[in-house]
């Protein structure tokens, strides 16, 4: 149905709805973009937004400054647009320059928040919920209690790559310094660690 | 065949598979619940890259105030004062019965002035008279964002053109 130019194997993305029709589509919103079409570029703030949200907060930006630098990164993408090539390096290239500012901010503003002043563990308790919402919670308390016995650089992979759309894995991994297989991105040692942590109890396995 | 990383659990190098992308779903789903991205975000970014051909100088809110109307109860009038380098824009937006809102608008230093209102609709352009004074009778409610220009294109005696944060009218 429609022709994509995109020559990496896409084996491991199985659980992906159709990722040649989204490359297809993204690679017409950055042309659009390219021609000057607002309306384009606003489609790909909003869908990439909430991605460069997490990568900021996981650099440990406070909220006003992860918005700060979204805005920058915006307007650095428009001064950047043709070193976009394919579809899937745009999402590289916002993560990457995305986390570069993050830094770069954090280190003229010498203000940093650690990752647990994020007190996750009191998010859940809002009251008596459904059963459906205490489970929900127990399994998010499991997770997060594991997740914060990980290196920071595993939290912060780890959160980025949540939020990462899956064709875009094999060009973001790479980006960020994961390993990749001939195949494509590899689980790495951070998710692997996480499972082990999951599967073996929390305790004693840090 | 798997080679168990140091005896626990999948080994490092393994290509992905489900239980890794249910896992990473639900880390995704935690930290939306935890720390969402502020739901306007993307409207505001969109607003800021409307305006990054201008040569501008941006105001901030040095005040704001609501005043009760008395009369119609719920309804009430907003104050808010703009300050930036050259200027200083103060608005009031009133409740129109219609859904929309009224904004009445004044320059200081007074001056005639282009005033646009850019709002998700469209955008709306008047001029300030002498006294520096503008109105927008009828805004559409929503994001919405004024741009002070010089009185005529091409001229800057008034100054460079002052753009406002978006508000929530």
């Amino acid at each position: 149905m429609i022709a994509v130019d995109d020559r990496r194997p896409a084996p491991v993305l199985a659980n992906q709805p159709d990722p040649a029709a989204r490359a297809a589509r993204i690679a017409a919103l950055v042309s659009a973009v390219r021609q000057g079409s607002d309306e384009a570029l606003g489609q790909i703030v909003t869908e990439f937004s909430p991605l460069l949200w997490h990568v900021a907060r996981a650099a440990g930006l406070s909220p006003s400054d992860a918005e700060d630098v979204l805005q920058t990164v915006w307007m650095r993408l428009l001064e950047h647009l043709d070193e976009i090539r394919t579809p899937t390096a745009l999402a590289g290239w916002l993560v990457i320059t995305t986390r570069r500012e993050a830094w770069r901010v954090r280190a003229a503003e010498r203000k940093q928040i650690p990752a647990d002043q994020e007190s996750f563990a009191e998010l859940p308790d809002q009251g008596p919920g459904s059963e459906e919402q205490v489970m929900i919670d127990d399994q998010r308390r499991t997770l997060w209690m594991a997740i914060r016995q990980l290196s920071p650089r595993c939290q912060e992979l780890l959160r980025i790559v949540a939020f990462v759309p899956r064709p875009d894995y094999a060009a973001i991994a790479a980006e960020l310094g994961m390993q990749t297989g001939s195949i494509g991105p590899t689980r790495g040692r951070c998710l692997a660690k996480l499972r082990a942590l999951l599967a073996g109890g929390l305790e004693g396995n840090a | 065949m798997t080679r168990p990383d140091a005896g626990s659990g999948p080994s490092a190098d393994g290509p992905f598979d489900d239980v890794d992308f249910g896992l990473l779903d639900d880390i995704q789903e935690m930290y939306q619940a935890a720390d969402p991205m502020p739901a306007d975000l993307p409207d505001r970014l969109r607003f800021f890259l409307s305006l990054r051909d201008l040569e501008i100088e941006v105001a901030r809110i040095a005040d704001e105030e609501l005043s009760a109307a008395g009369v119609r109860g719920a309804e009430q009038s907003r104050t808010i004062t703009f300050d930036s380098e050259s200027l200083t824009v103060m608005i009031r937006i009133d409740a129109n019965a219609d859904g929309t809102v009224r904004v009445d608008g004044w320059l200081a230093p007074p001056q005639r002035r282009e005033v646009e209102m850019k709002t998700t609709v469209d955008a709306l352009s008047i001029s300030s008279d002498e006294q520096g004074r503008f109105a927008f009778t009828r805004v559409p409610r929503g994001l919405a964002q004024l741009i002070v220009r010089p009185a005529e294109q091409g001229q800057d005696e008034g100054g460079p053109s002052v753009v406002t944060p978006a508000l929530i009218l």
